[in-house]
């Protein structure tokens, strides 16, 4: 069991983190989480591990989130975006569309988003569906939805920025 | 075959579709110039959304993978981050998994050799303490056993001369026994190293006990005649009775039929004799180790995170340290904290040793760990004796700065902390 969970550990980790930030948009936070999904995975093993764990961080996102806004937790102190790694100009840019996609994922609705998330780590049709409680049948429809709005809230966040400067 | 929706669509260009609708569709796209203009934004907005999202890059950071050891069975009722921390929390290296959102990892393979090494080293050890307490235990019993033989016994056996004594007290035997065992010629002590000298002590004490060497401390307890002296203090006794031993030498002359016949059963039984201590320091000493090479002195230390290097036992967010302070925490402007901490309050000096202490972790540009520690002061509570500048209180909150640069820099920052 140990040699599995660490093994869990190896492959799924860094995408699970990756897409737990893409999400929440907050590397600490996302780490937190990451964490906290496998040490829920220490606690009862999955059979099927990757769909439960992005599934089980996707509900820790969802009660974390609920958390945050009830208790009006800002951890902006934290945020990643707090430590520059490239050059300014580089690192500026960055941040700027980072925070214009994320502006526009969270118009998406929560089901969209996470689909979206999802297919960007590489999970298939079957995957996302189990992960996210949906038919299989049900997921192309979602991600053309999500994958349009996406790109709608994108473009108009940034004609926004354009008219704004 | 009706319109196909965007759904449909985006399934093609995932490539989760079975052959037969792929060709199912592809003869519909042939035909349907609607579908197919569809299916070009389909494919633009895909493209565009992925690589939205792909764009998104986790910014770089030291990740946190945290190799703990194995947690024990309770170790799965981890509560969430913002569980509240009790005032007796245990130190960092004992994770607090009743609040601590720590990494359930299982065990490096490392650790576990290493802890092997160690426990074997410890093993070692044991074994040698139980052995070296036998030893003692069996060398007191045989010495208080030979000297029951009687006096007469100990009379023949340190007669080896050509002229021994007739009569001898067992107190002259002793003074008699060195002279002769420095004398190589002497038939008793042709197997036996030299007496111990009073500046050998120490290095006779070095040695390993082996079975010569523990036969050898046997045999000069015997001939000391003291029951119950350390071997040294017998070796001692010897050395110190070897003097008078040559002034009196003249006086103990005997006749020479008596010393011959003497002589003969001496040799007999002080070979049965050495005999019988051999084996039993033999039985007493195989449980030795083998000699083996020095073990690794220094275990390599495993590498420490931040969290430890900062010895603080639970990460918290803003709100628990507000919560903790009683008001916003105290930061160094312009400066980024790595990470927001609690330390054990009885490892800072000055603050309530019973209560934890909000610990701001920051790294400087020459990636310095710099600590800010805060600690509400309770009513009537006074910051403790040890004082510098470094600290001090903001309204209730005594304030501590502290770290891997110098004090000079150290005061520098003080001016920005708000």
């Amino acid at each position: 069991m140990t040699a599995d969970l660490t093994q869990l550990f190896e492959q799924h980790y860094e995408s699970l983190v990756r897409m737990l930030y893409r999400r929440t948009g907050d590397r600490d936070r996302a780490e937190d989480l990451a964490q906290e999904t496998f040490a829920r995975a220490v606690a009862a093993p999955p059979n099927n591990p990757r769909p439960w764990l992005f599934a089980v961080a996707l509900n820790l996102v969802r009660e974390d989130g609920r958390r945050t806004v009830r208790q009006g937790r800002r951890l902006e102190l934290l945020r990643a975006e707090d430590r520059p790694t490239e050059g300014p100009d580089v690192d500026f840019e960055r941040q700027e569309r980072s925070a214009s996609v994320h502006a526009a994922l969270a118009t998406l609705g929560e089901r969209d988003r996470e689909a979206l998330l999802l297919k960007a780590e590489g999970f298939n049709y079957e995957e996302i569906a189990s992960t996210l409680g949906l038919s299989k049948g049900a997921v192309g429809t979602t991600l053309a939805r999500a994958r349009r709005r996406l790109v709608e809230a994108y473009r108009s966040e940034a004609r926004g920025k354009n008219a704004a400067s | 075959m009706p319109h196909l929706d965007e759904g449909t669509l985006h399934a093609l260009l995932d490539g989760e579709l079975e052959l037969a609708e792929v060709k199912e569709i592809q003869n519909h796209l042939g035909s349907c110039a609607a579908c197919g203009s569809r299916l070009h934004d389909v494919k633009e907005f895909l493209t565009e959304a992925d690589r939205l999202v792909a764009d998104l890059h986790t910014p770089a950071g030291p990740a946190k993978v945290r190799r703990e050891p194995a947690p024990p069975p309770q170790a799965a009722r981890v509560q969430p981050p913002s569980a509240h921390p009790t005032a007796d929390a245990r130190p960092w290296r004992e994770p607090v998994w009743d609040a601590a959102p720590e990494l359930l990892l299982p065990e490096d393979p490392d650790e576990v050799v290493r802890r092997r090494r160690r426990t074997r080293l410890f093993r070692w050890a044991a074994m040698i303490a139980v052995v070296v307490g036998v030893g003692q235990f069996v060398r007191s019993g045989l010495t208080s056993k030979t000297l029951d033989l009687g006096s007469s016994e100990r009379d023949i056996v340190l007669a080896p001369t050509p002229t021994p004594p007739a009569v001898v007290a067992p107190e002259e035997t002793t003074r008699q026994e060195t002279p002769q065992r420095s004398t190589p010629a002497a038939p008793v002590t042709k197997d036996r190293a030299p007496a111990p000298r009073p500046s050998s002590g120490a290095k006779v004490r070095a040695e390993e006990p082996t079975a010569d060497t523990l036969t050898e401390q046997f045999d000069t307890m015997i001939m000391a005649g003291a029951e119950d002296t350390a071997p040294t203090q017998a070796a001692d006794q010897v050395i110190a009775g070897a003097a008078r031993a040559d002034s009196d030498e003249t006086e103990r002359r005997a006749p020479e039929n008596d010393a011959a016949t003497r002589e003969a059963a001496a040799r007999a039984l002080e070979e049965l004799d050495r005999e019988r201590l051999r084996s039993r320091a033999n039985a007493a000493t195989a449980a030795l180790p083998p000699p083996r090479p020095e073990p690794q002195a220094t275990v390599e230390a495993a590498p420490r995170t931040l969290e430890q290097k900062a010895q603080t036992y639970l990460r918290i967010g803003l709100d628990e340290a507000a919560k903790q302070l009683g008001r916003p925490m105290h930061v160094i402007e312009a400066m980024s904290p790595e990470f927001i901490g609690l330390a054990q309050g009885r490892t800072v000096p000055g603050a309530d040793p019973n209560r934890p202490v909000v610990r701001v972790v920051y790294r400087d540009t020459r990636n310095r760990m710099i600590l800010l520690d805060q600690q509400r002061l309770r009513t009537g509570q006074a910051p403790g004796a040890a004082s510098g500048n470094l600290r001090w209180i903001l309204g209730d909150v005594m304030l501590y700065l502290h770290g891997e640069p110098g004090n000079d820099v150290l005061r520098n920052l003080q001016r920005r902390v708000r």
